[in-house]
């Protein structure tokens, strides 16, 4: 290419410096796909610009109507440029959805230590308080199990119970239940499934108490700011 | 002379031009946004940690099964097993009763399997590679006689990562009537 390049804009005709600016090529402008970029994309447009310029000006002076082809190839570099970006960002944009919606990103299970550690310790508690009783005091147990379980869980305890509330009394039975163990397999939100063990010890009248291993799936859902057991799995 | 002429229609306005720049500056500016949120999302803490912690999980209930499965048939298999999936002090405990236990279990002619019912890691550290596991285990055991017993176990695994793998460090019953942890 001859030394006749100018800058778009370069008014002043005598400017021998322009011609020796470093200017990027058309054809890096095309494969550009970092914003950073974009001046780039200016530059090359310059060339193109000053290339087309010098064949109108070698076809003929002064014809203004016509567009030279130059400036389609500026345009065309320009929006192949403008495609690739948002062909990038559309890329980048659907990364980081399916980085974030990733299943392991989206459980919150010891990566949000204070959330886990509630969860965890709340549902402890309410299964301590609902499998506990003593022959006197089942209706307060009942009470505190209607306000910690919900949805499926409720249902199956109110039917575990009404089967085996009479011989509680009559049987003389307490049921002392404890939490060992309680880990946070899923936590998304409202919604959490733990894995716990319990250890439940009963006594019947005067026998000796016994102790026996439960181990449960629990699944609890956060309502008004506090965690409702609303599935209990024995495993 | 060519650069006076060309000065002249250089300097024209050309709004689609104009236009398409400005395009391909808010294509710009988008491809940015996008690309730190990108950045972002791949070099979070959180998600790396998450990684691990399910990685840490898969792992120990893959060993667990597998230090409950053994095939009076296949000894030698099942046990290359146990090894593998095991280091430190439990993998130690494993090799130098190997023999002993292969001898046992050939006479005994138990076929053992188990399923993992449900797993949760209670602790993890992912910078010194160690994490706390709880399974639910269902173990059968086949006797000689073709009787099947099933028996249901709540076990408590320690993990440590040795050269990027999660393995068993150490396993045992999570013990009924003792002192509540965690």
């Amino acid at each position: 290419m001859t030394p006749t390049r100018l800058l778009r804009g370069g008014g002043r005709p005598g400017n021998e410096s322009s011609g020796n600016e470093p200017s990027a090529d058309a054809t890096d402008a095309t494969d550009a796909t970092d914003a950073t970029e974009v001046t780039d994309t200016t530059d090359a447009a310059n060339e193109a610009d000053a290339t087309d310029t010098t064949d109108a000006a070698n076809e003929a002076d002064g014809v203004r109507a016509r567009r030279p082809p130059g400036g389609r190839l500026r345009r065309a570099a320009l929006a192949v440029t403008a495609a690739v970006l948002v062909l990038g960002g559309c890329g980048f944009l659907h990364g980081a959805h399916q980085l974030k919606s990733a299943e392991s990103a989206r459980n919150r299970a010891l990566t949000d230590t204070e959330a886990t550690t509630r969860v965890a310790g709340e549902v402890g508690n309410a299964l301590a308080r609902v499998f506990s009783y003593t022959p006197d005091g089942t209706a307060a147990t009942e009470r505190s199990a209607r306000t910690a379980l919900g949805g499926r869980a409720a249902r199956q305890y109110r039917e575990l119970f009404d089967r085996v509330r009479d011989d509680l009394t009559g049987q003389r039975v307490t049921l002392s239940t404890r939490a060992v163990r309680t880990g946070v397999i899923e936590l998304d939100g409202d919604r959490a499934r733990l894995l716990v063990f319990l250890d439940q010890t009963s006594r019947r009248g005067k026998d000796e108490a016994t102790t026996a291993a439960a181990q449960l799936t629990v699944t609890a859902r956060l309502e008004n700011g506090r965690w409702r057991i609303v599935d209990l799995k024995a495993r | 002379m060519k650069r006076a002429v060309r000065a002249l229609t250089a300097h024209r306005p050309r709004p689609l031009s104009s236009l398409v720049l400005a395009l391909t500056l808010v294509a710009g500016g988008f491809a940015a946004w996008t690309g730190q949120d990108w950045y972002r999302a791949a070099h979070d803490d959180r998600a790396a940690y998450a990684a691990q912690r399910d990685e840490a999980l898969a792992a120990g209930e893959q060993a667990v099964q597998n230090l409950n499965t053994l095939d009076h048939r296949d000894l030698k298999q099942g046990l290359d097993l146990w090894e593998s999936s095991t280091t430190g002090e439990l993998h130690e405990q494993l090799a130098s009763g190997r023999a002993e236990f292969a001898e046992q279990v050939k006479a005994a002619k138990t076929v053992t399997t188990a399923r993992v019912l449900s797993g949760a890691v209670t602790e993890l550290d992912d910078r010194a590679g160690r994490a706390r596991v709880l399974i639910a285990l269902r173990v059968t055991v086949g006797a000689s006689d073709g009787a099947k017993t099933d028996k249901d176990s709540r076990m408590l695994g320690e993990l440590t990562r040795t050269g990027g793998r999660w393995k068993l460090s150490a396993l045992g019953q999570a013990p009924v009537g003792g002192a509540p942890t965690g």
